[in-house]
């Protein structure tokens, strides 16, 4: 008894296939040629302002003449002005959603939190710094106008959501037969999240904090409205603080080639921070995937 | 829709099957060797013994299918006891098989033409019959799981005692000839095998109750009436 | 003379009065070991009734556990037999929209008594689930110490009391050269001990085990059984199983459950050689479920 072959591939098919991979492929490469020469402008016109001594050492000169000086102020205001707003959105946004998975679960009040976390996740943020100026701005809440702590408000409020959103979704990944373990050994419930969910759900929580830190660095918009601006480097939360955004935003449109340079060289240094901080949540992510 | 486990309830029907069947292949045996004994039939009486080998095989057969149950089937409860309760029915079968080649092998040694007793030849005869009768119930009973034609083997087999001990005071009474008195001799030994049988088929009821109650209760036999002990 | 007769001696070896074609009340056979299980701890449930919202699952269950035995419960899925023992360490009533009424007892106390400490009932009535879960963050040492860490209990000697813990599971031989490394590299019957292990370190007085060995492979699931066997010396233990197999080897006596409710309990042995409910008979034969 012969057997007889196997039926081949039609030429048609071969075709479509052909035809569809190309076209997919053709999609890819639209879609990274802007991001490539985003990145190329970037380092094409930040690089010379990396090269300028004391660039990164000394504090913006504010003066339209002579040296414009460095962006010092700026990265430390921006740095200090993030972790603040980290500080005060991380434990917070965890706790939500620690609530809305222990405890909340499946009520109508958790689902109504829920649907207001997705909200805030798609207001512009320009809102959330008029709500600060409104708020606190301009009733000089605290003794001052604009003032880098409130600048940190509006960062958290936009970071809210974005911590709470993945806290959520880590925290369903616990499976719920380690709760259940907890529990039947007889530990009260503060003590199952604490010393089991918490730990198991710790490198995912450590990544989605890490993205919404890389968020809240980039954000322009809250800032204009609550922080404003100083030249000088400064410490005190209470007063006006350079930042990285808005040093971009009023060097960029100045007539001076060398200021404009300096902005490029800021968002540079700006990508660069939030690149580091994507490659750190990789990091931690792929670390507890191996363990 | 198939119930569950029925290739397992399929083998084990045809396991009991095959036991109760050994049955009808001690009567067959038992019908001839009777016959032998009646007519002196040398030949017939060797084709029981070589016949027996059919029952030696059957015996193999089901025990082989009885440890094959056991070991792929597991089989618990009512199941369980079913297959414990074939293996007791067919070493039944076995022993059965082995009293008629026993009653088959006396033909031959009684002699060709020895004068007979009719009084111990009619008692042989009317043994035979309740032995055959009783292997049949016992088959019916068991196959029926009816417990009341297992008890009744009981009442029966009481009879098949009594004539033998009846056969036994014949022989010894039955006079001076010799070639008779032999004879009779051997009518005793014929009659103790029949009695075997009888006992063979009341362990088939005790099967047939335990099967069905789960209890294994050994089936009270009537003893010795003291005025039947006579004392030459 | 007459001849002897051949018949055997007449011994009636049953309790009851004679065969008769319905099945009738047999009293269980085996001797009770003479009451040197005063240690041990019973369980009662009286009554009991369990809800998934409004689904009745547990329809007026009433078993006694004895001290230092092991029950089996066995039935078809959905008979309800995970939820019963559910109900005993209050596991039941963490399920949204669940709740239980009835009366459970260990020895004198009610579990179910208004303001008891759920933590406290746990604590004393462990239980080990069907699917190994050690805690993925901790190590072997600290799985085993993990009970006492999260009740907040104290030990006068932690270490002495993993290793006795690990001993008694039969585990200590297999990791005492690795007790810092993640409790999640054990095979699976390792981790089930393990986990054993960790509820047996907080010294409960009754242990349940939902179906414990039902992941795993057939040697682990052996280890298994001799382990039950071993602890029920210390403990009152109630398994639940799918698996009759496993009932009739390792139970004392065995619950058979059928849509919520009880309809046979009984010595093992009799459950498997002689069932009075023809249902029992059914499931346990295999001809349904």
């Amino acid at each position: 008894m012969s057997a007889t072959a196997l039926p081949q591939i039609s030429t048609r098919r071969r075709l479509t296939d052909k035809v569809m991979r190309g076209s997919l492929l053709a999609g890819t490469l639209i879609a990274l040629i802007p991001l490539i020469l985003i990145i190329y402008y970037l380092i094409h016109k930040g690089l010379s302002a990396w090269a300028m001594s004391g660039f990164f050492t000394t504090d913006p000169t504010g003066s339209f003449f002579g040296s414009p000086g460095g962006i010092r102020s700026a990265i430390l205001g921006s740095l200090e002005i993030v972790a603040l707003a980290t500080l005060i959105s991380i434990p917070i946004g965890i706790g939500v959603a620690l609530y809305l998975t222990e405890f909340g679960k499946d009520s109508w009040f958790a689902n109504t939190v829920r649907y207001f976390v997705d909200v805030m996740t798609g207001v512009p943020s320009i809102m959330f710094g008029l709500f600060i100026y409104i708020v606190l701005v301009i009733g000089r809440f605290g003794g001052s106008g604009f003032a880098a702590w409130k600048g940190a408000v509006a960062i958290s409020l936009l970071m809210l959501p974005i911590v709470i959103r993945s806290a959520e979704v880590v925290l369903l990944l616990v499976p719920s037969s380690l709760r259940e373990a907890a529990l039947a050994l007889g530990a009260p419930r503060w003590r199952v999240v604490f010393k089991v969910v918490l730990p198991t759900s710790a490198s995912g929580l450590v990544t989605g904090s890490l993205l919404a830190i890389a968020r809240g660095m980039g954000e322009t918009a809250p800032l204009l409205f609550t922080v404003s601006t100083a030249f000088a480097l400064t410490f005190s939360l209470n007063q006006q603080m350079n930042t990285m955004p808005f040093l971009i935003y009023t060097d960029i449109t100045s007539p001076r080639a060398a200021i404009q340079t300096i902005a490029w060289g800021t968002a540079l240094t700006l990508v660069a921070i939030v690149l580091i901080l994507n490659l750190l949540a990789r990091f931690v992510a792929s670390r507890s995937r191996m363990a | 829709m198939q119930e569950t486990r029925h290739q397992f309830h399929e083998s084990l029907r045809a396991l009991e099957e095959q036991a109760l069947d050994g049955l009808e292949l001690v009567i067959q045996q038992l019908d001839r060797a009777l016959e032998a004994i009646a007519y002196q039939d040398v030949e017939l009486a060797g084709m029981v013994v070589a016949d027996d080998d059919r029952i030696d095989g059957r015996y193999l057969e089901v025990h082989q299918g009885i440890l094959s149950l056991l070991a792929r089937q597991a089989p618990v409860a009512g199941d369980l006891r079913i297959v414990a309760a074939l293996l007791h029915v067919i070493r039944c079968v076995e022993r059965m098989g082995d009293q008629c080649v026993n009653i088959a092998k006396l033909v031959p040694l009684s002699g060709y033409e020895a004068p007979k007793d009719k009084d111990i030849l009619d008692a042989i005869e009317r043994m035979g019959r309740l032995a055959r009768s009783q292997v049949s119930q016992a088959k019916q009973a068991f196959a029926g799981r009816n417990t009341e034609l297992a008890q009744d083997l009981v009442r029966q087999d009481t009879e098949i005692n009594r004539l033998n001990r009846e056969i036994f005071r014949r022989a010894v009474e039955v006079g001076d000839n010799l070639d008779m008195r032999e004879w009779a001799m051997f009518m005793i030994l014929v009659a103790r095998c029949l009695e075997r049988i009888g006992d063979n088929t009341v362990d088939i009821a005790e099967q047939t109750v335990f099967v069905v109650t789960g209890l294994f209760r050994e089936f009270a036999d009537t003893p010795t009436p003291p005025e039947a002990a006579a004392t030459p | 003379m007459n001849p002897p007769d051949t018949t055997k001696e007449q011994t009636d070896m049953s309790t009851a009065g004679g065969p008769s074609p319905d099945r009738p009340e047999v009293a269980p056979q085996a001797p009770k070991a003479a009451d040197a299980k005063k240690t041990g701890h019973a369980v009662n449930v009286k009554d009991l009734n369990a809800y998934y919202g409004n689904q009745h699952a547990i329809k007026n269950v009433t078993i006694e556990f004895p001290a230092n035995e092991v029950t089996a419960l066995i039935g078809p899925s959905g008979s309800g037999k995970s939820t019963v023992v559910r109900c005993i360490n209050r596991m039941h009533e963490e399920i949204p929209g669940a709740r239980a009424e009835g009366c459970v007892t260990l020895d004198e106390l009610d579990i179910y008594a208004p303001n008891v400490d759920v933590t406290a009932v746990r604590r004393l009535i462990g239980m080990v689930f069907q699917k190994p879960n050690p805690f993925p963050t901790m190590s072997i040492f600290d799985n085993v110490a993990a009970g006492l860490r999260l009740t907040g209990t104290k030990s006068s000697d932690l270490k002495a009391l993993v290793h006795s813990s690990l001993q008694s599971v039969g585990l200590w031989d297999e990791v005492k050269d690795r007790l810092n490394e993640p409790g999640i590299g054990l095979s699976g019957g390792q981790q089930q001990r393990l986990c054993i292990a960790r509820t047996v370190a907080i010294e409960p007085e009754v242990i349940l085990m939902d179906e414990p060995a039902s992941a795993l492979d057939p040697i682990s699931t052996l280890k298994i059984e001799e382990l039950v066997d071993e602890l029920k010396e210390r403990y009152t233990i109630v398994i639940v199983t799918h698996n009759m197999q496993q009932a009739a080897r390792v139970a004392n006596s065995t619950v058979f459950m059928l849509d919520g409710e009880v309809i046979e309990h009984d010595e093992t042995n009799k459950m498997f050689t002689n069932p009075s409910d023809e249902r029992t008979e059914r499931y346990v034969t295999g001809k349904f479920g």
